[in-house]
């Protein structure tokens, strides 16, 4: 008995060790359960619970099977647990596979938890983000809405405050807004009645130009500084530099236009003034010189013929022809007058006048002759002109050539009426003298103060009316406009500047355009 | 059905379609439920010091569990094989709190004598797993308690 030793130890182990594990593993199903309540939503406490019901399972199996054994045993009954000890050893294996094959699974279920998780994690951060945007949503809103209008002001103020006429057009070339510059440069006075109604096309004056306006357009998508001649409403014309561009959208083609009008009418004008009074000035120098050198043959060949006259009596042949070339020589002679005149290279005599009464002077010469060609004068004078430091004779001159050429435009029966007005400043005063004749065609407009330029038949004219009243105003520091509509009448208006202080005798032998010889 | 079953698995003879299981089998079957059972205790452990759970008291105290039910699996699967290897006559007396063993017979003997002492292990093990998931379930406790900001 020496070499043994007691199995006891052993016996009270194992069945305090299999008590202990049933109780423990029951507590742990409890824990286990706690958690799983308390976050029903953790996949982890549920492999923590099924987890502990295995091991607990376990723990029943292989300890009921341990007590069973011992208290089987001590109560000499081993036949009994030799018939059980195969089932308690089955469901002990079956525990421990039970045990293993859950926490094997739990690693996928862990994998796919942590996917739902990140998943959860994004919808509530997208959630919250959301949650955000709607919250500030309203104050984006009135934020972007406070720029854009600020953004629609400026470019308003922009748009309407332009100088340029700006214009924007659907599709077909129809208005869809255009600034107050646009509206009086058209002759409109609120947009509604341009914008819908009419289409920009219909403003030009010649078709050709909105043809090509248009295919530029078409092709290119923009043009710049487009010279093109509009019509107002009230039907005059207008010179833009136009430019625009397409508006394209690249799939239903061309959705509209926008455009900048820059109306260059008074300088084009302005510039053909100069152009004209250039062109007259180069006419001017080369009169007065041809003037001058035809001048002094014509006084002695007119002397010599007097002289021829006084020796050959009245009634022969050699007094009849002397006569003709006196005549012939006289013409000639009037012809260098005017070239002088024109080229302002003639004396002028200024005192204080009354044009007023020196238009009244010419009318009543002519207004006979009118009569009875059955042409009704007008007047309208104005009694409050100031007083004109000038040629009163040469003045009547100019009038008087320009009513013979309003008398020649009417060619049967009219009207032609002359006015005075003066400048609101009483700076200048403005001769008018309309005629309801044929017009003048634009263009020989810029001609009709060329010297020898006449539209009149052989013999009927010199061409140097027009020349030498030209001349004479710009002596006096003033201008002839001409408006003229084909058909429906010419307007000269002569201008001259009201003058202070003592008259003076000129004898200018400068030429038209104010050029020095 | 179940006992046409069970008593045909006595009788190798009779069996055509089936292959007859005799003794060995079920002790190999439950060894390898042993094997199975450390290795899946090995993954968790594994698992938990991979996610960094073993930071925590609770985890940490689960995973000492894991690694006693190791030792334990170990224990036994060597208890189960050591058994095998001592005779019947080590053993002495009547199955009861008087039985003895003679260990100075064999070495076997001393290692049957210690590893039937598993139970020092597996106590232990799930008393670990027990204490694990108590402080677990404090620590969900508190962090309801804990007011949300």
């Amino acid at each position: 008995m020496s070499d043994t030793y007691p199995m006891a130890p052993v016996w009270f182990v194992d069945v305090c060790g299999s008590a202990a594990m049933v109780v423990l593993s029951f507590a742990a199903v409890w824990y286990a359960r706690r958690l799983v309540k308390a976050q029903p939503a953790n996949a982890m406490w549920t492999y923590v619970l099924w987890f502990s019901a295995a091991l607990a399972g376990f723990a029943v199996s292989r300890s009921v099977g341990h007590i069973a054994k011992r208290c089987l045993l001590l109560l000499n009954m081993p036949d009994v647990w030799v018939a059980l000890r195969p089932y308690s050893g089955a469901v002990n294996t079956l525990a421990f596979v039970v045990v293993a094959a859950i926490t094997l699974f739990f690693q996928r279920v862990d994998k796919i938890n942590w996917g739902i998780r990140q998943d959860k994690h994004a919808l509530e951060d997208a959630g919250r983000e959301v949650m955000r945007l709607n919250r500030n949503l309203e104050s984006l809103v009135i934020q972007r809405t406070e720029e854009l209008s600020r953004s629609e002001k400026k470019y308003r103020r922009v748009f309407e405050g332009s100088m340029d006429m700006i214009f924007i057009l659907d599709g077909d070339a129809r208005f869809l807004d255009i600034n107050q510059a646009g509206l009086t440069s058209l002759g409109y006075a609120a947009k509604e009645d341009l914008v819908g109604v009419l289409d920009f096309q219909s403003f030009f004056v010649h078709e050709t130009d909105c043809t090509r306006l248009m295919n530029d357009l078409r092709m290119n998508g923009f043009v710049r500084d487009r010279e093109c001649r509009l019509r107002s409403k009230d039907g005059s014309e207008l010179f833009v530099l136009l430019s625009s561009t397409a508006r394209n959208d690249g799939q239903s083609g061309i959705t509209g236009y926008e455009g900048i009008a820059k109306d260059v009418t008074a300088r084009l004008l302005m510039e053909k003034q100069l152009q004209r009074a250039d062109k007259l000035a180069s006419l001017g120098q080369i009169s007065t010189g041809i003037a001058h050198e035809i001048n002094n043959p014509l006084g002695v060949m007119l002397g010599y013929t007097q002289l021829l006259l006084r020796e050959n009596p009245a009634g022969t042949q050699n007094h009849d022809d002397l006569k003709i070339i006196e005549k012939h020589a006289r013409n000639c002679k009037t012809v260098v007058d005017d070239l002088l005149k024109f080229a302002r290279g003639t004396r002028t005599n200024k005192t204080p006048i009354d044009v007023n009464q020196c238009v009244q002077e010419v009318l009543s010469l002519v207004s006979h002759q009118f009569e009875l060609d059955k042409i009704t004068l007008a007047t309208g004078l104005d009694p409050h002109l100031p007083t004109l430091v000038a040629d009163g004779e040469k003045i009547k001159q100019v009038f008087m050539n320009l009513l013979m050429n309003a008398r020649q435009a009417i060619k049967k029966s009219g009207t032609i009426s002359v006015a005075t007005t003066t400048d609101p400043d009483k700076k200048s005063v403005r001769i008018s003298i309309r005629d309801t004749g044929c017009g003048i065609p634009d263009e020989l407009v810029d001609k009709i103060f060329d010297p020898f330029f006449t539209t009149k038949p052989v013999g009927e004219g010199t061409g140097l009316g027009l020349s030498v009243s030209y001349g004479i105003i710009q002596d006096h520091n003033g201008r002839i406009e001409a408006h003229s509509e084909v058909g429906r009448g010419s307007t000269f208006s002569v201008v001259l500047p009201v003058t202070t202080g003592a008259p003076a005798r000129s004898a200018s032998l400068s030429e038209p355009g104010g050029h020095s010889t | 059905m179940l006992a046409s079953v069970l008593g045909m698995s006595g009788t190798a003879d009779f069996a055509w379609a089936f292959q007859s299981h005799p003794a060995p089998e079920g002790l190999y079957a439950h060894q390898l439920a042993h094997v199975f059972f450390a290795a899946s205790m090995g993954i968790l452990t594994y698992w938990l010091h991979r996610n960094r759970l073993s930071n925590q008291s609770g985890w940490r105290l689960i995973q000492v569990s894991c690694v006693l039910f190791i030792a334990w699996n170990v224990v036994t699967f060597s208890g189960h094989w050591v058994e095998e290897l001592i005779s019947d006559n080590m053993l002495q007396g009547y199955p009861n709190w008087n039985q003895r063993i003679a260990l100075g017979s064999s070495p076997a003997a001393v290692f049957y004598y210690v590893l039937k002492l598993d139970h020092l292990l597996c106590v232990p093990a799930i008393l670990c797993l027990v204490l694990g998931l108590r402080s677990l379930y404090k620590q969900v406790l508190a962090k309801a308690e804990t007011p949300h900001e």
